[in-house]
């Protein structure tokens, strides 16, 4: 296993493409950065959820809680077409270049393959994420300087701690960095699914993010009723209560948990299908 | 019998009467429309170079590939050196093989290919025959530039490259020559009789019935998925006799055979007629031609496989 995996992060670390993905996401956090230190919010309005507009306003106070507010634009595009992007192209990358079929004789066992590829794809989800965070916070330290948040003159902000040390503020965004990362769980898993099941990269990344998009379109129609609890994106923002509520609230369990049956299924179906599929490509 | 690994620097190993490759009512049916190989047998044994021949849709690709666990047969077994064949089946690891098209990871270079090629199966890049190898790339300092670069044929020796990285005992080719020029294709050619001089077992799939007469020992005869004959290439061309005339008028003399009993086929083949014989003699011909007023200047036997082929694929169209 631990010999595949060093292949693989070879031919990971040595694509265009792995480059440019995560250059993206070292990239738009300073765009970000830029655009706020240029033009400073004057109020907590804007966003594009319920408490966005605290954290663009209060990321100006302090680069502590930059990255919170740039996890939270980008975990509900970008982030997701990059995790995407690595989970599509897992195995169905090797069945458009016909590599496959030379690995599965080799002979590589078509459920070590399966595993290693996920861990990969794994393994750059959460990279990417991390990435986010810590050009975050060197570009909000830059600009606006590592603080404490005092949120005293928001506390019409219903619920919000009047005040969050450097040591909680860290604690937040390590575990909402991790929930974020956390809450592509279905994504990853689904487009690696559709990837054993193709030979286009592009169609399976295409797939995986067709899935974030019809959940959240979906979970925007209050006439769908409860059923929208187990849409994969429904708890996606829930990790925002660390810093708006200063706790772990119930939503980022039920997010949390909601995450392990898309896992068990579409794994599931990745695996049984792939050790049965006739290789082709 | 031997049971040795040969390697391609070992001495010929004593013949042997191993059997290597092991096919037994083997049939693949893509869906209700599509029979692709239907109950197909054969063997190989060691030490042999066996072809495997059949015109587009043979069959012969969907073989290969079941017989190197990518496909998983409808019905029947297969087996290497004794040992069932399944995805991924450990025995892989005495085989090599490169089915259709030479492919790679194409943003990495042509030896960061074999490296990682080699490592991902969990042995050390120093334990691979590199040096044979990069003989049959004959890539030079192009071995270092990214695979995405190459030609077609450049690919299609790399990939024989990584087929015998390995010292394989097996080598599975598909359409080994596809791709090449001619200077290459006899390049290859020659590595494959060098192979199997020195003990591995070859089978190939090809549609050049030239190259498997030049290389085979054995051939397999395919169509639409069943198997028509296998045996050694001579029995198989002994089994079709052919004769080549020079006449002075092809037309004429073309229309008298056809209509002469145990001639089964005539072709055009400049400067002369190709006849296909089941039964008449080669006198009887010359006596059919001056009988008609057609002048003949050469009768010569033949026995080529192609003749052999085309033959019985006839007698299969005709079942």
């Amino acid at each position: 296993m631990m010999a595949l995996l060093r292949t693989e992060i070879v031919k990971q670390s040595r694509r265009t493409r792995t480059y440019v993905a995560l250059g993206l996401m070292a990239a738009i956090p300073i765009i970000i950065t830029f655009a706020l230190w240029a033009n400073p919010p004057d109020n907590f309005g804007g966003g594009n959820g319920p408490g966005d507009g605290f954290f663009y306003f209060a990321a100006h106070g302090t680069g502590l809680l930059l990255p919170a507010a740039i996890l939270l634009v980008m975990s509900r595009f970008l982030l997701i077409g990059v995790a995407a992007l690595f989970a599509g192209d897992a195995i169905a990358s090797e069945a458009s270049w016909g590599n496959l079929r030379a690995l599965l004789m080799r002979p590589i066992k078509r459920g070590r393959l399966l595993g290693t590829k996920i861990l990969i794809a794994v393994a750059l989800t959460c990279l990417a994420t991390f990435i986010i965070v810590v050009t975050g916070l060197i570009a909000g330290g830059i600009a606006f300087g590592w603080h404490a948040l005092d949120v005293g003159p928001l506390a019409f902000v219903r619920g919000a701690p009047p005040y969050q040390s450097v040591g909680v503020l860290l604690g937040h965004l390590a575990l909402g960095s991790l929930y974020v990362t956390w809450s592509l769980a279905a994504v990853v898993a689904f487009g690696f699914m559709i990837s054993t099941m193709s030979d286009s990269p592009a169609g399976a990344a295409a797939a995986a993010f067709g899935l974030y998009v019809t959940s959240a379109i979906l979970d925007n129609i209050d006439a769908i009723g409860s059923i929208r609890n187990v849409f994969p994106t429904h708890y996606s923002d829930a990790w925002t209560d660390l810093f708006l509520h200063d706790h772990l609230s119930a939503d980022m369990l039920r997010g949390t948990l909601l995450q392990i049956p898309y896992i068990i299924v579409f794994c599931g179906i990745a695996a049984w299908y792939f050790r049965r599929k006739d290789i082709m490509s | 019998m031997t049971t040795g690994t040969a390697t391609l620097g070992d001495v010929a190993p004593a013949a042997s009467t191993e059997t290597v490759v092991s096919v037994r009512g083997l049939t693949k049916r893509f869906d209700a429309a599509v029979l692709a190989v239907d109950n197909l047998d054969f063997t190989v044994q060691r030490g042999e170079v066996c072809g495997l021949l059949g015109p587009n849709g043979a069959g012969k690709t969907t073989t290969l590939r079941m017989l190197l666990g990518l496909i998983h047969p409808t019905a029947g077994e297969m087996e290497l050196f004794g040992a069932r064949v399944v995805p991924s089946a450990d025995v892989l690891v005495r085989v090599g093989a490169m089915i259709e098209q030479a492919a790679f990871v194409p943003h990495l270079s042509g030896m960061t290919n074999l490296r990682l090629y080699w490592e991902a199966g969990g042995a050390s890049f120093a334990d691979a025959d590199l040096d044979t190898a990069l003989g049959v790339a004959a890539l030079g300092s192009a071995i270092d530039r990214k695979v995405k670069t190459y030609s077609q044929g450049m690919r299609q020796r790399l990939g024989l490259a990584r087929a015998l990285l390995g010292r394989p005992d097996l080598l599975v080719l598909d359409e080994p020559t596809n791709g090449l020029d001619p200077q290459e294709m006899r390049a290859v050619r020659q590595l494959l009789r060098r192979v199997a001089d020195q003990g591995t077992t070859v089978l190939l799939s090809s549609h050049l019935l030239s190259e498997v007469e030049q290389i085979c020992s054995h051939a397999v005869v395919m169509d639409r998925g069943r198997l028509v004959a296998a045996g050694t290439v001579g029995d198989l061309m002994q089994a079709s006799v052919s004769a080549f005339v020079e006449v002075d008028d092809t037309a004429r003399a073309s229309s008298v055979l056809e209509s002469m009993p145990g001639v089964v086929h005539v072709s055009e083949e400049a400067p002369g007629l190709s006849v296909r014989l089941d039964g008449a003699e080669r006198w009887q011909i010359v006596d059919a031609l001056v009988g008609a007023g057609v002048k003949v200047s050469t009768v010569t036997a033949r026995h080529r496989l192609e003749d052999a082929f085309l033959g019985l694929l006839g007698e299969e169209t005709e079942r």
